[in-house]
């Protein structure tokens, strides 16, 4: 059973403590300083335990022994010439312990006395499901090109002419790239194959090229080349190389410093491959047109200590620790070259091949359950949890009313947020007891890493006891539903949750957004969503199509993308959203894979977002009151407009 | 997932009517200080199904001395308060699951966070 920990923050600060943690700061400044690792103060699993290295005389058996006091140690990493070790428990209570007990603890070693000081890291998340094979149709060259050429051959590459395009701002925050042999175009991440770019490849360079045909490697002379620079902490994210642009295999040279590749294919299997300066890699297959291939901006990397020329792909099973160590980023530049494609192509992996793949047909209404989910998980689901880092971002503002609604419950109320989002409004009464749930996992997270009690679940299947909740609020929620008897049931489920007595407040998007000659803010805001002559926001038209069908006389009404900022010209409709940031989280973790690997993204910084359409259905006047009257046992107390929302607050009746 | 949080959770698989108390499996558990509010545990009191809470906090061994059965007079009881705050807001699962007791269907728990959603199939 773990002993309880509520007294370690009890603890009275002695003046020895204080002194204590005056030099565990200093140990964590240098280390940064040093050694650019970078302490946290909350408690995680992974602690850097400053003097506690091999550079300092101190033994892993002797370390082990005395981190065994905290509890189990999953991996102990000890670098050969560091004054540090790391060290991550199997839980971060044990890791707590090890802290409390070791944090200025003396080891004798040899005759010195060596002090320990702990402090927390972020912990590295080690992969599930790995394999310790390469993926298939990879291959890689050590030492493909010599000291001498690799000097040669990063003088020849001009950044000068770059650099004057792109600011220093931008060259510093991002990975520089620059092509040649043919210019590539970033509103189909395609290359432009009737625009080839004066002067070809650079001279420098054609000695690669015919070493890997002589190799045989590639069979013809690649017409393109893409050189990709890297400072420590930046990377890419993971893409497979667009089909219909380049065949196989991919060839990419590996100049300066080494890294780490990370390949992930579609069934969630990792293996990371270290390459090593000066060494060639060849994709091709699976590895070229499947599995996707990325590079996590960090400044380290953990690889085998041993034998470091070797190309053995990296295991995760930590359990093999005494072969890790850690690797410092360098600057690494890569030659990627490939050979256009002429014709479309025809791999063996149409999942991921734009040439296969049918263009998915523009969206129509559902007319039936299945539809209807199936429209939903694509129109919402997943673009909440692909856009969930930005759109919690703009999300910071709690409206008045709802603010209102909330803090003039009793205290000690339960409340439900059906829909909760970024958890906006989970904080607003700190004297009730306000649970979220959400769709979108990736919001969840963030409601608890904002400290609030929250869970995964949907609008329509809500997992708590009925007749529990003094209050429900669903703040713009239902309107993502897409058929009324949806909608309907999204209602029924928040009345459920109430006790009788209970309230419950429902805001939707309005058709209506000017409302007693107010314009919303909603159409007030010229904001960035919404970028001037962008060519993939359709201007509304409502097209009916008829239905190839021969035996479907109905017409499907298709779906139009509406503008932003502008009235809404329907009532259901595709919203987009620009997406700011891409995809990944904060810490440089590239963002979840989706079911189809994002195409090629060795695109310059000045790439255009990325749009996500979100399938709405705007609510007229009365349609809301409406929606409530058709269920039975509840009865409308109030109904207003807010800034571009119908409103209602509900009250489930006493006697049902 | 704090166990008033689960207090309130049931399992919500299509045609099982003896969801509730979701079992909980957990393997990493957290206690944190959270600040001691005896009005609103005293609020909570009413709301909960004292049972699962004790079956529930016993299942950690979190249940130390919390009383199996509610005490009379609490509002005024602070040091029975103090056993419940501590069991209902201190006490967090961080990683493990939650299974229906009927259908034995496992929700994970993953950073705190329990997953409900149910496949097509089950809702």
């Amino acid at each position: 059973m773990e002993p309880c920990l509520e007294n370690v923050k009890a603890i009275r600060r002695s003046k020895e403590e204080k002194k204590l943690l005056r030099k565990q700061i200093k140990a964590s400044h240098t280390l940064l300083k040093h050694e650019g690792i970078s302490t946290v103060s909350k408690p995680t699993k992974s602690l850097v335990v400053a003097n506690g290295g091999l550079g300092n005389g101190v033994s892993r058996e002797q370390l082990q022994v005395v981190l065994g006091e905290g509890g189990d140690v999953e991996t102990l990493i000890m670098h050969p010439h560091k004054p540090y070790a790391l060290v991550t428990y199997r839980t971060e209570v044990s890791a707590q312990r090890g802290h409390v007990l070791l944090n200025g603890r003396q080891l004798q070693c040899g005759d010195q006395v060596v002090t320990l000081y702990l402090s927390y890291v972020d912990t590295v998340d080690s992969e599930s499901g790995v394999c310790a094979v390469l993926p298939p149709g990879l291959v890689l060259v050590e030492e493909f090109v010599s000291l001498e050429e690799e000097a040669l051959l990063l003088d020849a590459i001009d950044w000068k002419s770059h650099d004057e395009e792109v600011t220093v701002q931008k060259a510093l925050k991002h990975r520089r790239v620059k092509h040649y042999g043919y210019e590539f175009r970033y509103d189909n991440n395609n290359v432009d194959k009737d625009k080839p770019l004066p002067g070809g490849l650079p001279q420098a360079c054609v000695f690669v090229l015919e070493r890997c045909v002589r190799d045989r490697h590639v069979k013809v002379m690649p017409d393109q080349l893409t050189v990709n620079q890297y400072q420590a902490g930046q990377g890419i994210p993971p893409h497979v190389d667009t089909h219909s642009a380049f065949e196989e295999p991919i060839l990419s040279l590996s100049l300066g410093a080494k890294t780490v590749m990370d390949f992930r294919h579609p069934d969630g299997r990792s293996v990371a491959v270290v390459l090593p300066g000066r060494s060639l890699l060849v994709m091709k297959g699976e590895s070229r047109y499947l599995w996707t291939h990325g590079i996590t901006p960090r400044k380290f990397d953990v690889v085998p200590a041993c034998d470091p020329e070797s190309p053995v792909a990296v295991t995760s099973d930590f359990s093999n620790h005494s072969n890790l160590t850690l690797s410092r980023r360098g600057t690494r530049t890569s030659l990627t070259f490939r050979n256009v494609r002429r014709t479309p192509c025809d791999c063996a992996h149409p999942s991921a091949c734009d040439s296969q793949q049918a263009p998915p047909s523009p969206p129509s209404l559902p007319r039936s359950q299945t539809d209807a989910c199936r429209l939903e998980a694509e129109y919402v689901h997943s673009v909440y949890e692909e856009i969930a880092g930005h759109f919690s971002s703009t999300r910071h503002s709690p409206w008045p009313r709802v603010c209102h609604f909330l803090s003039s419950l009793e205290p000690g109320s339960i409340v439900a947020d059906v829909g909760c989002g970024n958890g906006k409004y989970l904080g607003v009464n700190p004297e009730v007891f306000a649970m979220g749930c959400d769709r979108s996992c990736a919001l969840v997270q963030i409601c608890s890493e904002r400290g609030f009690q929250a869970f995964v679940s949907d609008a329509l299947s809500v997992p708590l006891r009925s007749d529990i909740c003094d209050a429900c609020i669903s703040i713009a929620v239902i309107h993502h539903l897409s058929t009324q008897e949806r909608r309907q049931a999204a209602v029924e489920e928040l009345v459920r949750l109430l006790r009788p007595g209970g309230r419950a407040l429902i805001y939707v998007w309005a058709l209506e957004q000017e409302y007693n000659k107010q314009r919303s803010k909603y159409l007030k805001e010229t904001r960035e969503q919404a970028p001037p002559g962008n060519s993939t926001d359709d201007h509304n038209q409502e097209t009916k199509v008829n239905s190839t069908d021969d035996h479907n006389q109905e017409t499907r009404v298709k779906l139009s993308v509406h503008t932003n900022r502008t009235a809404f010209n329907s009532q259901d409709l595709l919203v987009p959203w620009h997406l700011k940031d891409g995809g990944i989280k904060k810490g440089g973790r590239v963002s979840k894979m989706t079911k189809d690997p994002p195409i090629d993204t060795k695109s310059p910084v000045l790439a255009p977002c990325p749009v996500f359409h979100r399938f709405y259905h705007v609510f007229q006047q009365g349609e809301l009151e409406e929606l409530c009257a058709r269920i039975t046992g509840v009865m409308v107390q109030c109904s207003y407009h807010d800034q571009g929302n119908w409103c209602v607050i509900l009250e489930k009746t006493r006697d049902r | 997932m704090k166990l008033l949080t689960h207090n309130m959770l049931t399992s919500h698989v299509k045609g099982v009517t003896k969801g509730y108390p979701l079992l909980i499996k957990a393997t990493e558990v957290k206690v944190s200080e959270e600040e001691f509010n005896p009005n609103f545990v005293s609020r909570m009191i009413p709301k909960l199904e004292w049972s699962a809470l004790v079956q529930a906090a016993d299942g950690l061994g979190h249940l130390q001395d919390l009383p199996t059965e509610l005490i009379a007079d609490y509002e005024a009881n602070e040091d029975f308060l103090r056993k419940v705050h501590r069991v209902l807001l201190e006490v967090e699962v961080l990683e493990g699951c939650l299974q229906c007791p009927e259908s034995g269907r496992e929700f994970p728990i993953t950073r705190g966070v329990p997953n409900m959603l149910l496949n097509e199939e089950e809702a």
